[in-house]
């Protein structure tokens, strides 16, 4: 029906009147012509109408455990970073110590056989753990936000 | 001892928008937990009216903060924060929009039931809910450039300026583009309602 204005009447004013967007002087000419135009009086009652039905929908929001259930926030995601950067440094000078207090004291080849050995299998479990995180990491969940 | 209970100091005023900002741009863990909980009732709306599934968007809220706060730094605090997070969000369902095709849910579990504001008129009520549902479904069967300024001007209110903002569009452009969804909107309305017998 009223695809536009018989009268050539530019209608994208007519949202513009809707919305408050406009100068005075053009929406005062908005004003006198719907005044004399029913076609785009009937659309721009359609459009106010379709404007009111939108702004009282009222949408399903997720309970507040929907929200916690889901990975921590960023704050608490970057003070447990820290924690477990700190835990690792303090077990990595632990050991360091250890493995240096064994190697100059006066224990047998054997003790020292097994405590090299199982550090160094606890090494190259952290390593593979902390290999598997970074490449989860690097996956797409992390991108830049684009221009 | 006092015979009459000192008065109840009044509660501090909700801290406005930019006291928090400046104070999460300052360093405050605090202010920048009380912000984003702020921000994810909006990223979550936004996200639910773009997918019109309410998994995806609790997912797509759930990043869009976190990208928020990774990115913070190329945020000027001084600018308004609504449009920028409005803008994240918008990305974030992009991106994800790019990995699988994502069916919208059925009205019914995306839409709000709108009873109790006016007992009185259940009848009229349930009428305007018809045709809040309508509208609703209306707009997803527009393409996603209609949809999106829709959403932005008629669900969140925004004004011409922050909609160029978060569409990265000239503002002169905006009101046109608006209307235009518009029109296609009443033409989709239309039909249904024809449809229907409304009409
Ligand atoms: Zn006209």
């Amino acid at each position: 029906m009223h695809e536009s204005c018989p009268r050539g009447f530019d209608q994208a004013l007519l949202s513009g009147h809707l919305d408050g967007e406009l100068t005075q002087a053009a929406d005062q000419r908005v004003r006198l012509h719907l005044e004399e135009c029913p076609a785009c009086r009937a659309l721009f009652d359609q459009i106010r109408s379709v404007k009111e039905t939108a702004m009282s929908t009222q949408f399903n929001e997720p309970r507040e455990e929907q929200w916690t259930e889901r990975p921590a926030g960023p704050v608490s995601a970057a003070t447990r970073f820290t924690g477990w950067f700190l835990a690792i440094v303090w077990a990595l000078a632990l050991s360091g110590y250890a493995l240096w207090q064994v190697a100059t004291g006066p224990e047998g080849l054997a003790v020292k056989l097994l405590v090299f050995g199982g550090l160094t299998g606890v090494v190259l479990l952290g390593i593979s753990i902390l290999m598997d995180r970074l490449g989860e990491a690097r996956s797409d969940r992390y991108r830049e936000v684009k221009k | 001892m006092a015979l009459i209970e000192p008065p109840i100091p009044p509660a501090p005023p909700e801290p406005e928008e930019a006291v928090l900002l400046r104070a999460a741009f300052a360093g405050d863990a605090g202010a920048w937990e009380a912000l984003l909980r702020r921000c994810r009732r909006t990223a979550y709306l936004f996200a639910l009216q773009l997918t019109g599934d309410p998994d995806e968007a609790l997912d797509a809220a759930q990043e869009s903060l976190l990208r928020l706060f990774r990115h913070r730094g190329r945020f000027d605090p001084a600018r308004p924060l609504r449009p920028w997070l409005l803008k994240i969000v918008r990305n974030t369902v992009a991106d994800s929009r790019r990995r699988d095709a994502v069916r919208r849910r059925a009205a019914e579990t995306v839409l709000a039931a709108g009873g109790g504001r006016s007992p009185e008129d259940p009848h009229g009520e349930a009428e305007r809910q018809e045709t809040r549902r309508m509208v609703w479904e209306a707009l997803g069967e527009l393409d996603a450039a209609a949809r999106e300024i829709l959403i932005l001007r008629e669900y969140h209110d925004l004004p011409y300026r922050e909609i160029a903002e978060v569409l990265g569009i000239p503002v002169g452009t905006v009101m046109s583009r608006l209307h235009a969804a518009r029109a296609l909107m009443a033409r989709h309305l239309r039909r249904r309602m024809k449809g229907v017998g409304h009409a």
